[in-house]
């Protein structure tokens, strides 16, 4: 079909300047994209107030009580106290991580907004990768909020030269490592169901619930969980843990013992890097094969 | 210019029936190509498989020579796509949703800018300021429209261009596609026989995933002879001064006082008889097929039984 133009149309074909563009850039741009939206978002600004309430009010009351309450619970140095007080980060990581991960991929085939960026000239796995960096950022503020709060408690207690500031810088990095394990998980959940709401809870359920049960189980039956990815998140507290034990053994009556594991840190990151190896790839698999047919 | 391809494409789920069998055409160039057919034909699912929203079962799709299922960039790279109801995120205003698709196309910020101004023009888009979740959907589908616009892509794949928008909404959209395809390649399935009229120029009707017919408007007309005309008298003209036209006619509708749509058995020597006897009623001042014979092409090729929409 050959229609000769009787004049040109508004714009015209060519008109407007485009360069080839790079995936690098693609990448940046999705990232960029996907934070704007991130930021404006409720379920943002309600985690954030889920962790600032959560660790405000941990460190009022132990501020209220003053520092020999602390040391009752045999708190003696900074590492401790913070090592304590890490113990919780993986909760806030898999929420975080299902909030912002859950629905990442997803939302692409349940709401129209797939007829929307899956049409334009972008590889699916940049998009993924967009997502995935903008998530795992996201994440990254309110976890560090938490962290906030923790070096803020052991600076009133303990005093900041005595704050073991390199380990807790670690410790976050463990805890980002952390993160893109658990969001590789979110990721590959939403990848594989259809409804945004089903990834969140599928995620919390699984990193969550699942994870932290059949550790419980596993560890009865007196075996290392070493697949878990809950069991490898108590690296970010065990860093700071200068009494750390990898194994305990607890007496539970006549010949009866109960055995406690805790990851190392290299235990802990290998686990994790693992997690990444397999379900960020797969995620992308799926994310690549999945059609919109709704 | 501008090119899409399908051949031999075929689609089916591993759960319902085939939607697509062994469709091939290929257009080039400029102008517009409408894509009819009932609901469920399979018109959406031919989009959806030309962008790589779906895998075909068997056969390729190709965008400006190129398979998106090997290179969806470089097949998309020159496409703007309206398919189903897109929605930007629902956080973002209209600027930032469309700012995103002029990056991701390869646009400076100037020309981002001007893109932006120039699509406001053409579609008179809401305020560049609010946020796309506040949008009714006729400037949701505007905002839509201008995406796919952005960076003056050569091809032009729209599903249902003017659904959910006003009647002067769909005016604007029409002149404007009328304005794109002088220079671009529109393949714009739609419902609106008359839309699908006013601006294109090639039609392809569907049915249970397969091509019924494939030709150009003008020569779909000339196959379906027009069982309407369109009477305009000089005066008014009541029912009574048409009852000449009784025995050759099965139906006479008043569109107006002066005008008159008449329905009969189509053959050119019925439509003679009426003219005659029409001049002599009334001075005639228009005597043509009414606008809807594609619609009666529809009508002719896909059974009313199965859709009548």
């Amino acid at each position: 079909m050959e229609v000769q133009a009787a004049a040109a149309s508004p714009g015209g074909v060519g008109t407007v300047a485009r360069r080839e563009i790079s995936d690098f850039e693609q990448w940046q741009i999705a990232t960029r994209h996907q934070l704007e939206n991130y930021f404006r978002t409720n379920r943002f600004y309600g985690l954030l107030a889920f962790v600032v309430l959560i660790a405000g009010l941990t460190l009022a009351f132990e501020v209220a009580a003053g520092v020999a309450a602390v040391q009752v619970e045999q708190l003696y140095r900074s590492s401790e106290y913070l090592s304590n007080y890490l113990v919780n980060t993986g909760l806030f990581v898999v929420l975080a991580a299902a909030f912002f991960g859950g629905d990442a991929l997803s939302v692409d085939f349940s709401t129209g907004a797939g007829y929307y960026m899956l049409v334009l000239p972008v590889r699916r796995p940049v998009l993924l990768a967009g997502r995935y960096t903008a998530a795992t950022l996201v994440t990254l503020v309110v976890v560090g909020v938490y962290y906030v709060f923790g070096a803020v408690g052991a600076v009133y207690f303990f005093g900041a030269p005595n704050v073991p500031w390199l380990v807790l810088v670690e410790s976050f990095g463990v805890a980002a490592v952390f993160t893109l394990a658990a969001l590789s998980v979110a990721f590959c959940v939403s990848a594989f169901v259809r409804t945004p709401a089903a990834g969140v809870l599928i995620t919390v359920l699984a990193l969550y619930v699942g994870f932290t049960t059949l550790q419980a189980t596993i560890e009865l039956a007196g075996y290392e969980p070493w697949f878990s990815l809950s069991y490898a998140g108590g690296a970010m507290a065990a860093i700071l843990d200068t009494d750390f034990v990898h194994l305990q053994t607890v007496p539970l009556g006549e010949d009866q013992y109960y055995t406690i594991w805790s990851a190392t840190v290299l235990e802990g990151l290998e686990i994790m890097a693992g997690y990444i190896a397999v379900f960020l790839p797969l995620s992308a698999y799926l994310y690549q094969r999945k059609e919109s047919t709704g | 210019m501008g090119s899409f391809e399908v051949s031999g494409l075929s689609k089916s789920f591993r759960t319902g029936p085939q939607i697509l069998t062994d469709l091939t055409f290929r257009y080039e160039g400029a102008g517009a190509v409408g894509y009819l057919g009932p609901n469920g034909a399979g018109k959406t699912t031919t989009l959806k498989l030309l962008v790589g929203l779906l895998h075909p079962s068997a056969g390729h799709a190709y965008l400006n020579g190129i398979d998106p299922m090997e290179d969806r960039k470089g097949a998309l790279w020159d496409v703007g796509a309206l398919i189903e109801t897109p929605e930007p995120y629902p956080t973002l205003n209209v600027h930032e949703a469309l700012d995103a698709v002029g990056r991701a196309r390869g646009l400076s910020r100037d020309s981002i800018d001007s893109e932006i101004d120039r699509c406001n023009t053409l579609l008179d888009l809401p305020a560049l300021g609010q946020r796309v979740g506040w949008l009714s959907k006729g400037q949701r589908q505007r905002v839509s429209l201008a995406a796919a616009l952005m960076g003056d892509p050569s091809v032009l794949l729209l599903d249902e261009p003017t659904s959910g928008l006003d009647p002067a909404e769909r005016v604007l959209v029409r002149r404007l596609l009328n304005q794109l395809k002088r220079d671009h390649l529109v393949f714009m399935s739609s419902h609106q026989m008359f839309e699908v009229t006013e601006v294109c120029d090639e039609v392809v009707f569907l049915h249970h995933g397969r091509i019924l017919l494939k030709d150009r408007v003008d020569r779909v007309a000339g196959r379906i002879r027009s069982r309407q005309v369109d009477v305009e008298f000089e005066r008014p003209v009541s029912s009574q001064m048409l009852a000449p036209l009784e025995p050759f006619s099965s139906e006479r509708v008043p569109v107006s006082d002066t005008r008159w749509r008449v329905t009969f058995d189509g053959s050119d020597e019925t439509r003679v008889k009426l003219l005659g006897l029409c001049q002599g009623i009334a001075p005639v001042v228009q005597f043509a097929n009414t606008s809807l014979v594609l619609e009666e092409a529809y009508l002719e090729l896909i059974p009313q039984s199965e859709d009548a929409s």
